[in-house]
């Protein structure tokens, strides 16, 4: 992972974007750079000055500086439209080039010639089209030369063209490529996996994944594995959980460190992705690089590398029964997602690539995709975009990797299905993308009928992006945490409308980047619009706990087990079962238990709001009371057995619950303590303002939820059966925080 | 074998001590950049042979001293050789899923017809494809037996034959094609105009030749065509 490409002779376009570069630079804009539009920013870029960026480039690496100098300087006579300027910087499994652009070139060709050891060359080969829709700042032309075996040796040479006329070479830049990763001489280091050593004529198989795993696990205090849960055939679902110097002891002190999940390989035949993970794992493993051990002292880093082992068995696309994984990421009919579920319930990370091969010839190496669902929080939305267009392309850009978005060619692909897992972790306050890999070569890779070259690309690409992926996320820890905040508060506000199915727009991104064809709209029909959110859905004995006929023979598992693998509040009450809208999931909530789902789990009934007005006087519940929008002007009293849910309400006056089957308070303001004291089940305040002390004392049920709340006055929870939690989003308490909540 | 899954071997319990051998074989050996697949051959004393493999895919396969290369999968059981090719790998699950291994032993000498990846693309959907793998393994055992003919041929003998007859019973007509081989679908059906050609002839494994073809034979539909081909992520 140590030494990451850097342009030494040229002045690159170092777009960073302000907050990523707060603490190291933020100086003008004096660059030449084209100015790339910066829609998803929330704050203002700042970019380093192309002559600061090569003085440090060139303090930080003088010997990489001197090497570059004696190549580029070979050839002095220069030839009319020849390209100038050629340098070339290795990267992990590929070779960047970077040249001057010539004026009046439609495209560039690259081309590559082995050097064997004693200095003969090879057949020359064009192993690289550059088109100007591949990255944002078309002034700066880069490619990301892969496929090649590791560590040989090449010469490159770069030529414009006009048309189909062909420009002289440039000069040639030799240099040896990096080797497989690691030390053959440094225990772990050596490791490598079957599809390495078999320089990609075979993929790593089950059971040289296991010995992988297992010896990495063995050889590394960075690394713990664990087994999330088993495949239909039962094989093991393994889990990397990397932290320095250690990753922490349980899921909910992983939880606690903002986690990033990288999730490897859900369609069987589509194993690209999955061979960069096991790389990256051992990088992370075992690199001295300081960058990297910072990144891994600041977060943890989740890889699943084989959610679908059966399917990657089978060279299947679904598992053992043929389900599509990536369709049933909601509805958790199999045990492969519901122990992904499950995994995201208890590690919740806030961030993750999901990855893919992508049969469509004519898109880039890298389609990305955020989650679109219209139900996801904007901020989700807007995160998971910076990540993508603020950064991949950007980065894209500098390594040469052409990074676009998902459908750029017009298929009618991305849209909003909650079935699939880059809009499922949305509506999980996971910012989040899609990362597909270009299956065959197409126009712009013309070397890959050789089909180790093309899984070599494919592999090498996706772990720039997974480790691009971490960059990004350690160096945005505070505006990612934040959106998640926002979302999470949003969401269990439960305001605004429903949308069944449905995507935001996604805008072309400006020519020559691709975008010129967007995903497609997606926009919600009038009939997949519910404006008036319930306040629950509740569920009959039969609905909650029947046993059902989905799901593969033997294994069939009851809504209750799925909405608990989801980690969804319920409520029992006399009649049933309700299930709040107010909790940090609820833009998936009507996607599984609305009779106007699309793909639904049960139809449940809609419970509306029993106070949206003005109540003056004492108010005391005894069965279900739901205040939306809601002004009581006194005090509330909820009997025991009582349910009580509170959205967006105004109470003057102390809340008081004892013994309530459930007590659901969010985005409130209350004058007055508010307590909660031996609840049956759920306690969830989330994103109030109370004027007094909060208490949540003997409750019974699971842990409570106790979340970006302003408390002027004490918090105090004593005597739960379970510890409650905050989910990380700091409550701001004027007075103590007390026992149980000392940390909240 | 991919598809036998010690679950006694459960991994990744750090108190378990990884055995040495499972280790040896994940580490990075300087200057050997293979798997030991020479050892099959076992008579040391003799040189390997070089086997000369003949058509257009062949460049793009594994070349001499890389693994998978021609010379290394001579003596290995069949099914292991398939699935060093790397262009085979449809074609390698189906004969895990059919439990066809078998057929392919030594005991038995056999010439495999083994379609590409593409060409199994070409001519079924994904979906159809996973029913093939994952639930229908008798239409594709049926499938995979129109791809295998009895006695290792090498393409030349094929050619001379004129006609073979594959163990699922049909005719195949075989002309000359380049260094190659057409194969033609012989009949009156409706897949009589079926045919493919050799891109990669005369792999060598134990008991078994292997010529890489770019079409499927046999006689089931063709499904692709539409958006299931590569259906979305």
């Amino acid at each position: 992972m140590g030494g990451k490409p850097q342009s030494i002779l040229k002045n690159r376009c170092s777009r960073t974007r302000g907050r990523a570069a707060a603490g190291v630079l933020d100086v003008p804009d004096h660059s030449s750079c084209l100015e790339m539009p910066l829609r998803y920013r929330r704050t203002t870029a700042g970019v380093f000055s192309a002559l600061l960026a090569v003085t440090l480039a060139v303090t930080a690496q003088p010997a990489q500086a001197h090497g570059q100098l004696a190549t580029t300087t070979a050839e002095l006579t220069v030839e009319p439209n020849q390209v100038q300027g050629l340098t070339v910087v290795q990267g992990d499994g590929y070779a960047t080039l970077a040249w001057s652009p010539v004026d009046g070139a439609t495209d560039y060709q690259i081309e590559r010639t082995a050097v064997a050891a004693d200095g003969t060359t090879g057949t020359p080969v064009i192993v690289g089209v550059w088109r100007p829709n591949r990255q944002v700042n078309n002034s700066e032309p880069t490619f990301a030369d892969a496929g090649f075996v590791p560590g040989n040796r090449f010469q490159w040479r770069v030529r414009a063209r006009f048309g189909t006329e062909a420009q002289p070479y440039s000069a040639a830049v030799t240099d040896t490529t990096r080797s497989h990763w690691g030390d053959p001489a440094v225990p772990g280091q050596n490791l490598r996996t079957q599809w390495e050593t078999a320089l990609g004529a075979q993929y790593t198989s089950d059971v040289n994944e296991y010995a992988y795993t297992a010896a990495i696990d063995e050889l590394s205090e960075r690394v713990r594995v664990v087994e999330i849960g088993r495949t239909i055939q039962n094989r093991p679902i393994n889990m990397f959980v990397i932290g320095y110097p250690t990753p922490p002891a349980t899921p909910e002190a992983v939880a606690a460190t903002n986690p990033l999940l990288v999730n490897c390989n859900v369609h069987g035949n589509e194993p690209g992705d999955r061979e960069a993970c096991f790389i990256m794992a051992r990088q992370l493993a075992f690199t001295d690089d300081p960058a990297t051990l910072d990144r891994l002292s600041k977060s943890t880093m989740l890889i699943l590398p084989t959610i679908n082992g059966d399917g990657r068995a089978a060279n299947s696309r679904g598992n053992s029964t043929g389900q599509d994984l990536n369709r049933d990421y909601s509805l958790i009919r199999q045990p492969e997602t519901q122990a992904f579920v499950e995994m995201v319930r208890d590690y919740r990370p806030i961030a993750s690539y999901d990855g893919h091969e992508y049969g469509n010839t004519n898109t880039g190496d890298l389609p990305m995709l955020p989650p679109r669902h219209q139900n996801v929080a904007q901020g989700i939305f807007d995160g998971s975009q910076d990540m993508i267009e603020g950064h991949m392309y950007t980065q894209g850009a500098k390594d040469g990797w052409w990074a676009c978005p998902y459908g750029c060619t017009g298929a009618n692909v991305g849209l909003g299905e909650e079935t699939i897992l880059r809009n499922t972790l949305g509506l999980k306050n996971v910012i989040n993308s899609l990362l597909e890999l270009r299956s065959s070569g197409g126009p712009t890779r013309p070397d890959e009928g050789n089909t180790a070259n093309n899984r070599r690309r494919k592999t090498y690409s996706a772990l720039w992006t997974f480790q691009q992926f971490l960059t990004y996320h350690t160096a945005n820890l505070g505006d990612i945490t934040s959106a998640r905040a926002e979302a999470i508060t949003f969401q269990s506000a439960n305001t605004g409308r429903i949308v069944f199915r449905g995507s935001r727009p996604i805008e072309a991104y400006p020519a020559p980047h691709p975008g010129d064809t967007p995903p497609p709209l997606d926009a919600p029909r009038e009939d997949q619009i519910l404006d008036q959110p319930p306040c629950a859905y509740k569920l009959t004995e039969e609905q909650y706990h029947g046993a059902r006929t989905d799901g593969p023979s033997g294994r069939q598992t009851t809504v209750a087990q799925r909405l608990a693998a989801h980690g969804w509040k319920v409520i029992k009450v006399a009649d049933g079962y309700l299930v709040p809208l107010s909790q940090p999931e609820r833009g998936l909530v009507p996607l599984l238990l609305d009779g106007q789902a699309a793909e639904g789990l049960v139809a449940g009934e809609r419970i509306a709001p029993t106070l949206t007005g003005t109540h003056n006087g004492p108010l005391t519940v005894s069965g279900v009371a739901c205040l939306a929008g809601a002004t009581v002007r006194g005090p509330i009293r909820v009997q025991p057995g009582g349910t009580l849910i509170v959205n967006g309400s105004s109470i003057n006056g102390p809340v008081d619950a004892s013994g309530a089957a459930g007590f659901v308070l969010t985005a409130s303001t209350v004058s007055g303590p508010v307590n909660a004291t031996g609840s049956r089940g759920p306690v969830v305040l989330v994103g109030n303002k109370v004027s007094g002390p909060v208490n949540v004392v003997n409750s019974a049920g699971d842990a409570a939820l106790v979340a970006g709340n302003t408390v002027n006055g004490p918090l105090n929870c004593t005597g739960n059966s379970a510890t409650p939690v905050n989910l990380e989003v700091a409550n701001s308490v004027s007075g103590p925080k007390f026992q149980q909540c000392a940390r909240l | 074998m991919i598809d036998t899954l010690p679950l006694t071997a459960t991994p990744a319990r750090r108190a378990t001590t990884l055995a040495g051998a499972a280790l040896a074989v994940l580490i990075a050996a300087a200057g050997c950049t293979g798997p030991d697949s020479a050892r099959d051959g076992g008579t040391p004393a003799v040189a390997p042979r070089a086997v000369s493999v003949t058509g257009s895919l062949c460049d793009q396969l594994p070349a001499d001293g890389e693994p998978g290369s021609p010379d290394s999968l001579v003596g290995q059981p069949a099914d292991q050789a398939l699935g060093w090719i790397p262009v085979l790998t449809t074609f390698e699950a189906a004969v895990r899923a059919t439990g066809l291994a078998e057929e392919l032993t030594p005991t038995a000498d056999v010439t495999i017809l083994a379609p590409t990846d593409d060409a199994f693309a070409a001519k079924f959907s994904r979906s159809h494809l996973d029913e093939l793998l994952l639930h229908d393994t008798d239409t594709l055992r049926g499938l995979l037996r129109d791809h295998l003919v009895s006695g290792a041929l090498p393409v030349a003998e094929l050619v001379s034959a004129g006609t073979v007859t594959t163990l699922a019973g049909t005719d195949l007509a075989v002309t000359a094609h380049g260094d190659g081989a057409r194969l033609d679908v012989r009949g009156d059906g409706d897949h009589a105009d079926a045919h493919a050609e050799t891109v990669c002839a005369d792999y060598r494994a134990a008991g078994a030749r292997i010529h890489v073809i770019n079409q499927v034979l046999g006689t089931l539909p063709t499904t692709a065509g539409d958006e299931d081909d590569h259906p979305a992520h």
